[in-house]
């Protein structure tokens, strides 16, 4: 934060931070945001620069530089030992590290850094709750270690047990409830206090599939309300579908970055074509490469898979092909570049390789 | 925020089920045991019942020996007498309704004649028969060589031997006597507050970051994670101290065991041992980065040696500590806590008391001052 007042803008009813320069800093929660033109550094909410962070011989971050901006949802994608958790746990000033800086806010996070902490939201990727309090008093007790008033505390935490779907489940304890439902509590319990910054660590690990839309609903919902979200997960689908943009790391650097579009048109193929052929010989194979945008075929087990690069037209050009050879085929099916695309072209690995590799 | 997370504290620590049962029920039942075990500790002397003997008296029996057993019986109340013949008297001891046979065919020393003992089993009462013979022989015996050697000294030598010299005499020091059974109880209590080190252990795996993922989450919350401590190590303490207290009425109320009757000082030495059990958790817990389960362990490991060192299991073990390795007897924090509670039931100053208790605010101190240098980072390498 600057050594100015920061002015005050009314919003649809979020966060307020209250500034007072002349004393220790203190904040309370209403409903405001900081205007962003008071922030030095433009609308970066995070910044790092050049980390590294190593565990011994291991280097878990490579001089990692990312930026998030604020009111996105950044996604960090990468398979298990990539360095999103280990970059987390810096940003939040839990770990060490051997170089480099990281800002929050504009300013330097140290481990008493409390009042940029007070707007940090956290949800890390294992459960960290009470198993003796109800979900209501879990929710109650990580809300006061940001909210002191009570009657804004109590308002917070109800808005919490419904936004999270938790109704019904207010009196029961930890261990009653489901993967699923766990994870809604946990989620519960690091956004209660209406934080501008939300960082989320693999939040859907072993959550069914209809809590884990319900997560990626409210986390979405939660971005509208005006919170930028570090979202970080190994499940590409989920980055592509809720983060506006995405750093991809592995082996501790970031390897691209950019909107989805953008990553995607990083790489060579623009589309991927599957085709059921019964039979096809090695010169027809040598025919289609010469086909316009293709660049890579492949044919195994009687299923041929054609990679094309841009082009709009490409499967009406290959069926135009097998037309005009009398060349049989069964089901046809195009499919565009996803994010494991990105990485397996970026990195030569894909990410579920990756991941079980790691 | 203190007394809202003290709270919080104190509501989790009454949904402990285990550290109920360990900390609050298992004392209680241990107590009990004791009870029913040790029985009547406040009685002086041991209840003796009367021995029953048959005594057969053949044509020239010692009719000293007649009037010794029944000085024994109606005087002492030590044995139980009845004259009969032979053959009543061996089904009797076949019957088991004597202990023994007293045979008395002529004075003591004579070898055909004199009198006898039999008996068909070993055992105290037959060891107490035994004793009485072997007694009135010696003493036969003594007057015997006196009259022959000196009969001038032989009234002198009668009322000597009647007179009963004793080279002892026990006194107090304080205001009760040692009970040696009370020692149990008191290490039972000292167990009890070492007890709370499991949920100092606790404490320290949900302050430090590197130990739990609840402790890291708290780490990141908008306000100072000493904040939370306190008001967790105060609601820890609370908690110990209230079993203590449970225990230590339900002792001296529903078992009527005669701790003492200073509160104050009582109350004192529990919460002082409450504080010193919580802090060795504490202090194991945030000392190093074993496994909880192997800290869990090491808590236990200290717990049980201490106590036991402290006299819960064996009696006499703290004499045979004070007397071989006083130092460990000094340092031992269950026997500190035990030594304080003795101390108030036997001196009539407070010179033990204070140095016991003074010796247990001293660890305090060191132990806090160790675990917050060692928990004070509060960045870590790994997590």
């Amino acid at each position: 934060m600057t050594g100015k007042s920061a002015k005050m803008k009314n919003v649809k009813g979020r966060f307020r931070v209250n500034q007072n320069e002349n004393r220790k800093k203190e904040i309370s929660y209403e409903i405001r945001q900081n205007n962003m033109e008071e922030m030095p550094m433009g609308k970066k909410v995070v910044e790092i620069e050049n980390l590294v962070k190593r565990y011994r011989e291991l280097i878990a971050l490579d001089h990692l530089n990312l930026a998030v901006e604020e009111g996105e949802i950044f996604g960090l994608l990468g398979p298990n030992g990539s360095g999103k958790t280990t970059a987390i746990n810096c940003i939040l000033a839990l770990l060490y590290f051997d170089k480099g800086s990281v800002k929050v806010f504009g300013q330097e996070i140290q481990p008493d850094s409390y009042e940029i902490k007070k707007q940090i939201g956290v949800v890390l990727q294992n459960v960290a709750v009470f198993e003796e309090l109800t979900v209501q008093e879990n929710i109650d007790y990580f809300c006061g270690l940001y909210i002191q008033d009570k009657k804004t505390r109590k308002q917070y935490v109800e808005e919490a047990i419904i936004f999270s779907g938790l109704e019904d489940f207010r009196k029961f304890y930890p261990k009653k409830l489901s993967g699923g439902l766990l994870r809604r509590l946990n989620i519960a319990c690091g956004i209660a206090h209406k934080p501008r910054l939300i960082i989320m660590d693999e939040p859907t690990v072993a959550v069914d599939p209809q809590s884990r839309n319900r997560i990626l609903e409210g986390i979405q919902k939660l971005n509208r309300e005006g919170a930028t979200i570090i979202y970080t997960s190994h499940y590409m689908e989920e980055v592509e579908q809720i983060c506006s943009r995405i750093a991809i790391l592995d082996k501790g650097r970031c390897v691209a970055t950019g909107t989805r579009d953008e990553l995607k048109s990083m790489i060579r193929m623009g589309e991927k074509i599957h085709m059921e052929v019964l039979e096809l010989q090695p010169f027809q194979i040598e025919e289609i490469k010469e086909l316009r945008h293709v660049y890579q075929v492949e044919y195994q087990d009687g299923m041929l898979e054609i990679r094309c690069s841009g082009g709009k037209h490409n499967l009406v050009h290959i069926l135009d092909y097998f037309g005009s050879r009398n060349i049989g085929f069964g089901r046809v099916y195009s499919e565009l570049p996803t994010l494991n695309d990105v990485f397996l072209e970026i990195t030569g690995k894909e990410l579920r390789d990756a991941a079980e590799t790691a | 925020m203190f007394f809202r997370l003290y709270k919080y504290s104190l509501l989790r620590s009454s949904r402990d089920r285990l550290t109920i049962f360990w900390n609050l029920i298992f004392p209680v039942m241990l107590g009990s045991l004791f009870q029913l075990a040790f029985g009547n500790y406040t009685e002086k002397e041991v209840l003796f019942h009367q021995i029953p003997v048959a005594c057969v008296e053949e044509e020239g029996a010692d009719e000293n020996f007649s009037e010794l057993l029944k000085v024994l019986e109606t005087d002492n109340e030590l044995i139980q007498v009845q004259k009969t013949d032979k053959k009543k008297a061996e089904q009797l001891l076949r019957d088991e309704k004597v202990e023994g046979i007293f045979l008395n065919r002529g004075e003591a020393g004579q070898e055909d004649r004199g009198i006898s003992l039999i008996v068909t089993e070993e055992g105290m009462n037959q060891t107490i028969l035994s004793s009485i013979l072997e007694q009135y022989e010696r003493t036969c015996a003594t007057l015997t060589a006196i009259g022959r050697e000196y009969p001038a000294g032989i009234q002198e030598a009668a009322a000597l031997l009647k007179e009963d010299c004793r080279y002892l005499k026990e006194g107090n020091v304080g205001k009760a006597s040692a009970n040696s059974v009370l020692d149990y109880f008191y290490s039972l209590l000292a167990m009890n507050c070492l007890m709370g080190a499991t949920t100092g252990l606790v404490c320290a795996v949900e302050f430090k970051a590197n130990l739990s993922v609840l402790a890291a989450r708290r780490m990141v919350a908008g306000c100072s994670r000493f904040r939370m401590l306190w008001p967790d190590l105060a609601a820890k303490i609370t908690v110990q101290f209230v079993y203590i207290t449970f225990s230590m009425g339900y002792l001296m109320f529903v078992l009527k065991v005669p701790l003492g009757e200073q509160w104050g000082f009582l109350l004192l030495t529990e919460f002082v041992g409450s504080v010193l059990g919580i802090f060795i958790g504490f202090f194991i817990g945030v000392a190093g980065r074993m496994q909880y389960s192997m800290k869990e362990a090491l808590c236990i490991l200290i717990m049980m040696v201490s106590s036991f060192f402290s006299g819960l299991m064996t009696d006499g073990i703290q004499r045979v500590i004070e007397r071989y390795v006083p130092f460990f007897a000094r340092i031992n924090p269950a026997s500190l806590i035990a030594g304080a509670f003795n101390s108030l039931n036997i001196y009539d100053t407070y010179g033990r008391y204070l140095e016991s208790v003074g010796t247990m605010a001293v660890m305090i101190l060191v132990l806090a001052a160790g675990s917050f240098m060692l928990a004070g980072r509060e960045r870590y390498a790994g997590i």
